[in-house]
């Protein structure tokens, strides 16, 4: 559905997306993720045929976005960041107006423009002002009018940016009901909308892709250390005995508890689980446990880790690269 | 073409439910209104050469209405698209520039050529409620309306070309209503050091000039030389309009 191939695009003087290439198979659910000026918007923008890319290819349902930008502007459902709309035109108005210009007509489009309202859930705003909408609403407008000619492809910068988490979660249902109709890349900064939506996520940073797997491959592969919390009831120097454990790096004391209770954080080595261990432990110091719990990296953890070490890039686990 | 129409009639509709045009028409109104006033007490003290319709076009009061028109009809058009951001969700829909800069032109246009239907009544009026004495030479009222509207057609291109270069309304009303009064102020430095320039110098700029126009105009001489020195000025400036919103699409 795309390909894209060595991309970059250069404002004057600065390089907002550098030589980046990617695939996104029909029916997939892609997800674009990175820090603030990454150049994801960019690269939608390339994608939508807005503007042009400086070097580099990518073609969108089968059509150049540079040479055949009217047939790839049909095939695709943008919704630009923040939602622009004409804030002096009604809801049902604005989307008459959109399905007109996409090409739709006659009894088809009214009962598509009825459709996608229902699905976006602003029939009961239809006679509203735009510009009296709240942010939610736009934005919910702005998603019925990318899906309004019902395109093979939607490109969403943003898409729960500024709403309230109800109306995130309907957006992440009315996504995941999507998939069997259109392909849908979306971008976000919220990782925890990746990890619930997307098939794949593409991590971009500084203009690069920086990562391109499944959420759940992402985490796993990542070479952070996983935690463990621990609230046990012993005395004396506990952090010691814990990093006497082979797999333990660090070993922390928290805040203080209530006496005699108290709190540690253990740094494990991925891949290692340590709780058989820890309680060989205890049981043989005569410690109680009361809580013990294991914290697998998220991809929060990924991303952090990513932006952080943008700078360095000997830092970045190779396998992620 | 079916895409151009669709733009066309949102425009228009931009333009009737905001009150600018609604503002633009009034000020025009009574405007026109003191212009032909002004007219009317000329004829009414001593006996003239020019009818009714050249000395209302030649008052102070037209030529206010004049340099009001534009920036305000035009000022939106772009600038107001390009500061929302609807920019980009239009140009994501599979349209093409010249329909927009056409659709966006040809509604000011309209609007425009609105404006003067008024003025058209207080003419009709004055020669019916004076049994005819109040004279309307046709070619005079033929000329006056038909370099009205290539004049407008000028200046609207102009406010198009100055509204695509900025996201600020009120910038792009100042480029415009700057350009607009320059062009004028050609015809006004004529009047002003007329008898001292060589005659070449003052045909040249009579070309060019405004006031001009509208004197030979309105006197019912109708020239095709004013008319498509205008026409392909509006050209010009759309195509360079043209240009500043594709520019977006270069590719280097």
């Amino acid at each position: 559905m795309i390909d894209v191939q060595d991309l970059t695009k250069q404002y004057a003087g600065r390089t907002a997306v550098n030589n980046i290439s990617f695939q996104v198979e029909p029916g997939e659910i892609v997800g674009f993720l990175g820090p603030n000026g990454a150049g994801k918007s960019t690269t939608m923008r390339i994608l939508s045929g807005y503007m042009p890319a400086t070097s580099g290819r990518a073609v969108v349902a089968g059509f150049d976005v540079f040479h055949q930008s009217i047939q790839v502007r049909q095939s695709v459902g943008y919704m630009p960041e923040n939602a622009p709309l004409y804030t002096d035109m009604r809801v049902k108005e604005y989307l008459h107006f959109r399905a007109e210009l996409k090409g739709l007509s006659g009894t088809a489009m009214r009962r598509r423009i009825g459709e996608v309202m229902e699905l976006t859930g602003v029939t009961d705003m239809r006679k509203r002002l735009i510009g009296n909408l709240s942010k939610g609403y736009r934005q919910r407008v702005a998603l019925a009018d990318a899906l309004v000619h019902k395109p093979k492809l939607l490109i969403l910068d943003e898409p729960t940016n500024g709403l309230d988490p109800v109306q995130i979660r309907h957006v992440r249902d009315l996504l995941r009901n999507l998939k069997s109709k259109h392909t849908v890349l979306l971008s976000t900064h919220i990782l925890h909308e990746v990890e619930q939506s997307c098939d794949r996520v593409i991590m971009i940073h500084n203009g690069r892709i920086r990562a391109n797997d499944t959420p759940a491959n992402l985490t796993r592969q990542l070479r952070s250390t996983t935690l463990l919390h621990l609230e046990i009831e012993g005395s004396g120097n506990l952090a010691e005995k814990f990093s006497a454990i082979t797999a333990v790096r660090k070993a922390t004391e928290e805040e203080l508890l209530v006496h005699p209770w108290r709190r540690f954080t253990l740094r494990v080595e991925p891949d290692h689980d340590v709780r058989d261990e820890v309680m060989e432990l205890a049981t043989q110091q005569k410690w109680r446990i009361r809580e013990m719990h294991r914290q697998l990296p998220t991809l929060e953890d990924v991303f952090v880790e990513l932006s952080m070490n943008a700078g360095t890039p000997t830092d970045i686990p190779t396998h992620v690269l | 073409m079916r895409i151009f129409w669709i733009l066309l009639k949102k425009e228009l509709h931009a333009f009737f439910v905001s009150p600018v045009a609604y503002v633009v028409l009034a000020l025009v109104m009574v405007l026109n209104g003191f212009a032909f006033r002004a007219a009317l007490s000329v004829l009414e003290n001593a006996p003239s050469d020019g009818s009714i319709v050249s000395w209302t076009f030649h008052a102070m009061w037209f030529w206010l209405s004049y340099f009001f028109i534009f920036p305000l009809l035009t000022m939106r058009l772009f600038a107001e698209e390009k500061k929302m951001g609807t920019l980009e969700t239009l140009f994501t829909a599979p349209v093409r520039a010249w329909q927009v800069v056409g659709s966006k032109y040809l509604a000011a246009v309209i609007v425009y050529c609105v404006l003067w239907l008024p003025s058209l009544i207080n003419f009709k009026f004055a020669h019916w409620i004076s049994a005819g004495q109040v004279e309307l030479p046709s070619g005079a009222m033929r000329g006056a309306y038909l370099i009205l509207v290539v004049m407008g057609m000028f200046n609207l291109a102009i406010g198009c070309f100055a509204s695509s270069l900025t996201s600020n309304q009120i910038v792009a009303a100042i480029i415009s209503f700057t350009l607009s009064l320059m062009h004028f102020l050609l015809g006004i430095f004529i009047l002003v050091v007329g008898r001292k320039i060589s005659d070449t110098i003052v045909d040249i700029v009579n070309y060019f000039a405004a006031t001009e126009h509208i004197r030979i105009f309105t006197a019912g001489l109708i020239d095709s030389r004013p008319i498509i020195y205008y026409l392909s000025m509006s050209l010009l400036f759309l195509s360079f309009t043209h240009h500043v919103v594709e520019f977006r699409r270069w590719r280097p």
